[in-house]
């Protein structure tokens, strides 16, 4: 899932330069932050609850391959097909091989994290099968014709006007007046009836129970159940690191889940999907598949990336994170946005085409502190920032510019020397107490000022004070 | 080799390839089910029912609530409840006994619920006190979509069905063949994919009315 030809760092600066995108994700980001703030209070428990989490998904992954297994034997009773896929293009061979089994001609699909990493909507498209998106942000995100943006609001950076005019251009009985309701409302009219004409219905999950044999799905607009349950085929595509041993563990990541994600205690709409519809059942599918993925998971177990399947897909990182806040989702142009994600993307794209994303980072520590099952996020990019080093992945100039600074930095005669002179200059640049723009501080000062340093540096003081005792 | 056999032995290899003792696995496992109260939220009141409806009034929920002493009153409960609405006397009823035994003269009845369907009432198995959600089984008598495509859902729940938390419904059913769909419903649907503003009505009920019936000790 590459994004364009364009470099990272091209992508930042047109997100930078773009007007609306800004407000776009300071009204989600801002008040996801606010959201999770107050329920955190209202949960005084949360970091016992989360230490326990952590430990829930390191014992999963301790003990996955026995997870594996009881997990597809499980579903098997249930009545459930399981299928496995090494890759991405596996993965989505096998949904379309499926559908195409089935004879679909529509197929609806309730947002997933991993059916957006295995390339699916494309895939679906690909084969000519009508793919109907029934989340709300996916819905735009697929009238828009561009890439989820964020893993929890994928039209974060839709404003209300631009979602508006999508609407009143592609709906059939579009809204009237100029509210968020109303834009609602028109979605809702816009898809109930292919809610109830698809084939196949495809989702991934939050959660695969092992003792069940069960999948969960959450969500608070109730699509997913309105999705999986008219078509006759309902295909599950999840990967490997969502086990849980049990509906009792399910549910208390659950709670770590959507406070982190939203801020609210649980989803609307919490399912647990076992096997197709039963003897008897009102409704329901007829048949119920499985897709388990490893797309480079099984490489993460080995090569130390373990912590990172932990991960619950909350998106809390990325509304706590500086730079995503200052860029959104897509400049990250892999599937995952923000911190997770540039961890993430070298899995999936390669270091080499990706290794900007681990350098777009202040390491304030922020997303781990977020993190709800504490994955140390800080240090597994700092781990690929090395990686990238020893690997020379890092451009000649970076190259230069580091050995420059460690030659001056190793002779403290020299750096001193340096640093006296460098302020002198910037201060002659100053004005009123900033520098607003100095030759070879271009890249610092196009988005904001640098503040005068002082009049002479530390050591200077320091001697002066050392010779006045 | 198959995709099966790939993705299990790279598995092994990533853990090491060391033995998996499934007692063991159980035993560590049952232990991150101990100690759960110290990781439970607190309940907004004393009793289990006045913490249930507090939570399903509470903003964050935004469903309404109120209390009969015996489903025989469910009838007149809805009745009061289109009322205010201005609502006609139609309804789909849920085909479950609770329900269908009650005296429901004066209403217009269906049991299939339909694509815009206006108001549904269900009954549903469990209520639990610390997120104010409801819980449903799948079945016979037990439609999914009911619960998700009528605009105004009424449901009954029975006061003594009344479980503190979500952990205990897990706890209450383990070892039972689950059916297709558990239903955990907390509130109306609702959306905050437009900059974050919620939203009610989004694909599925905006309104939830919640009707309790009795009492925790009462067995009706």
């Amino acid at each position: 899932m590459q994004e364009a030809t364009l470099s990272f760092k091209a992508r930042a600066q047109e997100a930078l330069a773009d007007p609306t995108l800004k407000i776009a994700i300071d009204r989600t980001t801002g008040t996801a932050e606010r959201k999770r703030a107050v329920a955190m209070t209202q949960f005084p428990q949360f970091e016992a609850a989360r230490e326990r989490g952590k430990r829930i998904k390191d014992h999963v992954i301790a003990n996955l391959d026995h997870y594996l297994l009881e997990f597809e034997r499980n579903a098997i009773a249930s009545g459930a097909k399981v299928h496995w896929a090494r890759t991405a293009e596996e993965a989505s061979q096998i949904v379309v091989r499926l559908c195409k089994e089935a004879g679909a001609k529509r197929v609806t699909r309730v947002k997933s994290m991993l059916g957006e990493e295995i390339g699916l909507p494309h895939a679906l498209d690909e084969a000519g099968i009508e793919r109907v998106e029934t989340d709300l942000a996916e819905h735009i995100v697929q009238l828009g014709g561009d890439r989820p943006s964020h893993i929890v609001w994928p039209s974060m950076h839709r404003t209300r006007e631009q979602v508006s005019e999508m609407f009143k251009r592609l709906h059939r009985a579009p809204h009237q007046e100029e509210t968020i309701e109303a834009m609602v409302d028109s979605a809702r009219r816009e898809l109930r009836d292919k809610f109830l004409t698809a084939d196949v219905a495809i989702s991934g999950a939050n959660f695969l129970v092992a003792d069940t044999g069960a999948t969960c799905t959450v969500t608070n607009e109730g699509n997913a159940e309105l999705t999986t349950t008219p078509p006759r085929v309902h295909i599950v595509t999840a990967g490997i690191e969502k086990l849980v041993p049990s509906t009792e563990h399910a549910l208390l990541l659950l709670r770590l889940l959507v406070r982190s994600a939203t801020g609210a205690d649980v989803t609307q709409y919490t399912t647990f999907h076992c096997g197709p519809k039963q003897t008897g059942d009102r409704d329901g599918p007829e048949e119920f598949h499985i897709v388990l993925v490893d797309n480079g998971r099984t490489r993460m177990l080995r090569e130390g990336m373990k912590d990172m399947l932990r991960c619950i897909r909350c998106g809390a990182c990325m509304n706590h994170c500086v730079v995503f806040r200052q860029l959104g989702g897509h400049v990250y142009g892999g599937t995952y946005p923000g911190p997770m994600g540039a961890v993430l993307t070298p899995v999936f794209d390669g270091l080499e085409s990706s290794r900007d994303l681990p350098h777009a980072c202040t390491m304030n520590g922020k997303c781990q502190e977020v993190c709800p099952v504490a994955i140390p996020l800080p240090t597994l990019l700092r781990g690929w920032r090395d990686r990238s080093w020893r690997e020379g992945l890092e451009p000649a100039t970076v190259r230069f510019g580091l050995g420059i600074h460690t030659f001056v930095a190793s002779r403290p005669r020299l750096y001193r020397l340096g640093t006296a002179i460098a302020i002198r200059v910037m201060r002659l640049f100053s004005r009123g107490g900033l520098v607003k723009g100095m030759p070879g501080l271009g890249a610092w000062t196009a988005y904001r000022e640098f503040p005068a340093p002082a009049k002479r540096t530390f050591m200077e003081m320091y001697k002066d004070q050392e010779k006045g005792q | 080799m198959s995709a099966r056999e790939t993705i299990l032995n790279a598995v092994r290899s990533g853990l090491g390839n060391t033995a998996v003792d499934p007692a063991a696995v159980r035993r560590d496992a049952d232990a991150l089910l101990q100690d759960l109260p110290s990781i439970r939220p607190a309940l907004l009141a004393d009793g289990l029912v006045d913490a249930f409806i507090a939570r399903v009034t509470s903003p964050k929920v935004a469903a309404t609530a109120e209390r009969i002493a015996s489903a025989s009153e469910l009838p007149a409960a809805v009745g009061r409840y289109l009322e205010a609405f201005g609502l006609p006397a139609v309804v789909a009823l849920q085909p479950a006994a609770p329900l269908q035994d009650l005296d429901w003269s004066g209403f217009e009845l269906h049991d299939k619920v339909a694509p815009d369907e206006m108001i549904a009432i269900g009954v549903a198995r469990w209520g639990i006190a610390e997120t104010g959600s409801l819980v449903f089984h799948s079945g016979a008598d037990t439609p999914i979509l009911a619960n998700f495509l009528p605009l105004h859902h009424l449901v009954m729940v029975r006061a003594d069905t009344i479980l503190p938390f979500l952990d205990d419904y897990a706890a209450a059913t383990a070892g039972q063949r689950p059916p297709r769909n558990v239903n955990i419903v907390t509130g109306a649907s609702g959306t905050t994919d437009i900059e974050g503003s919620l939203v009610l009505g989004a694909h599925g009920p905006r309104f939830l009315h919640v009707v309790i019936v009795g009492t925790p000790d009462s067995s009706e």
